[in-house]
C-alpha cells in the first residue's frame, strides 16, 4: 500500500516486559496471556495517519533475554524510533534502563526518537515502579514517557502514534537527513523524484535482484 | 553468491539490458516471471516480513519459529546480504514427499503447513493429498538449499520444483528400492536373482556356448553369457537424483519461452530415504556431518578451480566454445606480448602439475580460467561451475555463452544413518558460501557443539538457535570498517542460509 513515510522501530527491554504484546496489541489488537519468548527478532507493521499523511510503521520486536543481547544490539541501526519498555511490576526491569538506553545510544544514530514505556499498567495492585520514578527518568534522560497496558490496549495506539509524530516533527525541523536510509525512513513511491525511479531508496520497489 | 558473477551482470547492464529496470527480465523479455520473489515458504513470514527481512542495513537474522514445520525438528535461519543485491538470492525448502507408485506423486506437508502447501502446489495435477499408504508408495524427506546469482529466479524456480522432479524419478523403483534381499534387475521385467545368487558368473565354456550363437528354445530361462556388474540399490537412489537434477536444469531451459527465469543457481540438497542420507550438491555450497565432536564432510565445491580439468578438455574437444577469446591453457599469470616466443610456466587438461612452453600468439588470449580461490572465473564471468539455469548468460560483451563450460549433475554422497548411532548434538550442517567463506569447518564444528552442549535438550527451538548463532558468526556485527567476526576479521557480505539437522531422528523414524 501507498505511503508518504516509512518509519522502522524497534522494541527494547528486559525479557517478559510485553515487547510482544504491545505489537501484537498496536498490529492486531489482540493480547496473548501466555510468554512466548522472542528468540531472534519479529516483525510488524501498521499503517497510521499523521497531519492528514499515510505513513507506515515497520516494527521490529527484539529478544529481551540476556543470550540474546548481541543479536538484539545488532538492530538498533536504521531505527528510526525505539519503544524502551518495562514492567511496573518487576522492579528490576526498571533498574536496567541505563544499561538499554547506554546500548542503544551506542548503536542506534544520534536522533533515534525513544520513548520510554512503563507497561502492564493494569496490574495496579501488584505495582512496584511508581509512575512518577518513571517520569523521571524520562525527563532525565531526554525521553518520552508512557504507561500502557498491552492487555487492555491502554495507551498502545498513542505510545506508537506519539512516537511517530515525534519523528515526523523531527523530519519538518530537517533534523533528519530522510535521504539516508540509516535514519529509519524511507520516502513512499510516491515522493520520489520523477526520472529517478527508486533511485536512493533502494527497497523492495526495484525489479528483481542484481548483483 | 553475489561477487561471483560481477561481470556477467555487467554484460546485462550494458548489453541486453540497457535502459532497463530490473533484473528479472534479463531475457530481454516482458514474460511474466514463472514465480515471483519469495522468502522459504516454511519461515511463513507474511509481504511485510518479507520486506523487513530485506533489510541491508541491520541485516536481521531470520529463524525458523514454529520448529513443527520441518522434520526432525531441522533447525534453520538466513540473512540477507549487505546490499549488493536487492534480494536474498538464497533460497530453501524442504518437504516431507509421498510418492506412489506408478501413477502420480504427493506431497505430504507437516501437520501445520497442509493447508498452505496445497494451495501454492506450483503444478497441481496429478497431485492428490492423501494419508500416507506406504503399501502404495514411498516417503522420502527433502531438504534443499540453492544460492542464485545473476537474479532471483532460478533459484526460486529451483525451490519449488525440484522436489517434484526427484519424485518423479521414483515410482518405476519403489518396489526394487523396498525389497533389499535383491539386488535391483539389470533389465525390467527378467526375473530378478537373489543377493546370495553366484549363477552371475558363467563358466567359460557356458559363455562360449552362448557365444557361438546357439538359440536356446523359447522356454529356457534367458541365458547370461558375462559377468555381470551388481548394482546396489542406493545407486538407483543416486541414479534418480542425478537425473532430477537434469531435468529440473532442461526445464528452467524449456520454459524459459514461456517465463522470465532469471540468472542461475547452485544446489545443494538432502534426501533421506529407506535409511539412508543422499547428498547431492552442485555449486559452491557445502554440507558437513558432525558426530560425535568429528567432521565429516559430505559435499566438495565446485568452482572453477577444482573443475579446472574437466573445464580445460571441454574447450580443447571444442575450441569453437571459446569464441576466438579465450585460451584453455593456463598459465600463472596473463601472458604479456613481450614474452612471445619466451619460455612460460603453463599447465593443460591433463596435467596437475606444471612445465614450461614457448609462448605463441594464441597464448596472449585471455585464459579460460583465471583467478585464485573465491575470485577464480570461467571465462571472466563465473565463480561456480555446476548448478541450474544460467541458460543467457554470456561473456561480457560477446556472443560467447557460459551454459556448455556449467554442469547440472551433482556428486552425490550417501550416509547410512541407521547404521550409526547419534546424539541429540549429532548434526548435518548444510549451509551456502556465505558461511563457508568465513568459517572453517573446524569453527562450525566448535561452534555448533558448544552451543548445543549448553543448550536444554528439550529445548525445541535448539537446532533453529544453533543456527541462528551460526549466521550470527559468519555475518558479524558492524564496525566503522564494515561486518566483523571474531579475531577482527571481515565478515560475510554474502546471503547466509544455514540448515542445522539433528541426526538422532533419523534413528528414531526407522
Ligand atoms: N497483565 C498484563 N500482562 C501483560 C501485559 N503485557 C504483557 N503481559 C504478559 O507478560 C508476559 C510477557 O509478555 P511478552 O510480550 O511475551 O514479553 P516480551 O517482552 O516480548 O519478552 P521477550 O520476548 O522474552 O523479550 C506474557 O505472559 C504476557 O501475557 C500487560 O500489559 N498486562
Ligand atoms: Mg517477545
Amino acid at each position: 500500500m501507498a505511503y508518504a513515510y516509512l518509519f522502522k522501530y524497534i522494541i527494547i527491554g528486559d525479557t517478559g516486559v510485553g515487547k510482544s504484546c504491545l505489537l501484537l496489541q498496536f498490529t492486531d489488537k489482540r493480547f496473548q496471556p501466555v510468554h512466548d519468548l522472542t528468540i531472534g527478532v519479529e516483525f510488524g507493521a501498521r499503517m497510521i495517519t499523521i497531519d492528514g499523511k499515510q505513513i507506515k510503521l515497520q516494527i521490529w520486536d527484539t529478544a529481551g533475554q540476556e543470550s540474546f543481547r548481541s543479536i538484539t544490539r545488532s538492530y538498533y541501526r536504521g531505527a528510526a524510533g525505539a519503544l524502551l519498555v518495562y514492567d511496573i511490576t518487576r522492579r528490576d526491569t526498571f533498574n536496567h534502563l541505563t544499561t538499554w538506553l547506554e546500548d542503544a545510544r551506542q548503536h542506534s544514530n544520534s536522533n533515534m526518537v525513544i520513548m520510554l514505556i512503563a507497561n502492564k499498567s493494569d496490574l495496579e495492585s501488584r505495582r512496584e515502579v511508581k509512575k512518577e520514578e518513571g517520569e523521571a527518568f524520562a525527563r532525565e534522560h531526554g525521553l518520552i514517557f508512557m504507561e500502557t497496558s498491552a492487555k487492555t490496549a491502554s495507551n498502545v495506539e498513542e505510545a506508537f502514534i506519539n512516537t511517530a509524530k515525534e519523528i515526523y516533527e523531527k523530519i519538518q525541523e530537517g533534523v533528519f537527513d530522510i535521504n539516508n536510509e540509516a535514519n529509519g525512513i524511507k520516502i513512499g513511491p510516491q515522493h520520489s523524484t520523477p526520472g529517478s525511479p527508486g533511485s536512493h531508496l533502494g527497497g523492495q520497489q526495484a525489479g528483481g535482484g542484481c548483483c | 553468491m553475489f561477487t561471483r558473477v560481477k561481470s556477467a551482470v555487467v554484460s546485462f547492464m550494458g548489453g541486453i539490458m540497457a535502459g532497463s529496470s530490473g533484473l528479472e527480465h534479463v531475457n530481454g523479455s516482458d514474460l511474466p516471471v514463472r514465480f515471483s520473489y519469495t522468502r522459504p515458504e516454511f519461515l511463513g513470514l507474511s509481504p511485510d516480513e518479507i520486506e523487513c527481512s530485506a533489510d541491508h542495513i541491520a541485516r536481521p537474522i531470520l529463524i525458523l519459529k514454529e520448529t513443527q514445520r520441518l522434520p526432525w525438528s531441522t533447525g534453520y535461519a538466513e540473512v540477507i546480504n549487505a546490499g549488493k543485491s536487492t534480494h536474498n538470492e538464497d533460497q530453501a525448502s524442504c518437504e516431507v514427499v509421498f510418492v506412489k507408485k506408478k501413477s502420480g506423486v504427493q506431497s505430504t506437508p507437516n501437520k501445520n503447513s497442509s493447508s498452505k502447501r496445497r494451495s501454492s502446489l506450483p503444478n497441481a495435477e496429478g497431485l492428490q493429498l492423501k494419508d500416507n499408504q506406504e503399501v502404495d508408495g514411498i516417503t522420502f524427506h527433502y531438504w534443499a538449499l540453492f544460492d542464485g546469482h545473476a537474479g532471483a529466479g532460478a533459484a526460486v524456480v529451483a525451490s519449488k520444483l525440484l522436489h517434484h522432479h526427484i519424485a518423479e524419478q521414483i515410482p518405476d523403483i519403489i518396489d526394487i528400492l523396498k525389497n533389499s534381499a535383491v539386488l535391483p534387475p539389470t533389465c525390467l521385467g527378467e526375473e530378478p536373482e537373489s543377493t546370495s545368487s553366484n549363477s552371475r558368473t558363467l563358466t567359460r565354456a557356458a559363455s562360449l556356448r552362448g557365444g557361438s550363437g546357439a538359440p536356446g528354445s523359447p522356454s529356457t530361462p534367458p541365458t547370461r553369457f558375462f559377468t555381470e556388474k551388481k548394482i546396489p540399490h542406493e545407486c538407483l537412489v543416486i541414479g534418480a537424483l542425478e537425473n532430477a537434477f537434469k531435468e529440473m536444469d532442461l526445464r528452467i531451459e524449456r520454459e524459459r519461452s514461456t517465463y522470465s527465469i532469471s540468472g542461475g543457481c547452485t544446489a545443494l540438497i538432502v534426501v533421506y530415504l529407506l535409511g539412508k542420507l543422499y547428498v547431492a550438491n552442485a555449486g559452491d555450497s557445502r554440507a558437513i556431518i558432525i558426530r560425535n565432536g568429528e567432521i565429516i564432510p559430505m559435499s566438495s565445491e565446485f568452482t572453477p578451480e577444482t573443475e579446472r580439468q574437466r573445464l580445460q578438455y571441454l574447450a580443447f574437444l571444442q575450441p569453437h566454445l571459446l569464441g576466438n577469446e579465450f585460451t584453455h591453457l593456463e598459465f600463472p599469470r596473463r601472458v604479456q606480448r613481450k614474452e612471445v616466443g619466451k619460455m612460460m610456466l603453463y599447465r593443460d587438461f591433463n596435467m596437475t602439475g606444471w612445465a614450461y612452453k614457448t609462448i605463441e600468439e594464441n597464448d596472449l588470449k585471455f585464459p579460460l580460467i583465471y583467478g585464485e580461490g573465491k575470485k577464480a572465473r570461467v571465462m571472466a564471468t563465473i565463480g561456480v561451475t555446476r548448478g541450474l539455469g544460467d541458460h543467457d548468460l554470456k561473456v561480457h560483451d560477446s556472443n560467447i555463452y557460459i551454459k556448455p563450460f556449467l554442469s547440472s549433475v551433482p556428486e552425490v554422497r550417501v550416509y547410512d544413518l541407521v547404521q550409526h548411532e547419534h546424539s541429540a548434538d549429532d548434526v548435518l550442517v548444510l549451509a551456502t558460501d556465505g558461511l563457508w567463506d568465513v568459517l572453517f569447518n573446524e569453527e562450525v564444528l566448535e561452534a555448533v557443539t558448544s552451543f548445543l552442549a549448553n543448550c536444554d535438550p528439550d529445548d525445541p527451538h535448539r537446532y533453529t538457535l544453533a543456527a541462528q548463532d551460526l549466521v550470527m558468526r559468519a555475518r558479524g556485527v558492524l564496525k566503522d570498517r564494515g561486518w566483523r567476526i571474531s579475531n577482527d576479521r571481515l565478515g560475510s557480505g554474502d546471503d547466509i542460509s544455514v540448515y542445522v539437522i539433528p541426526l538422532e531422528h533419523g534413528n528414531r523414524v526407522s
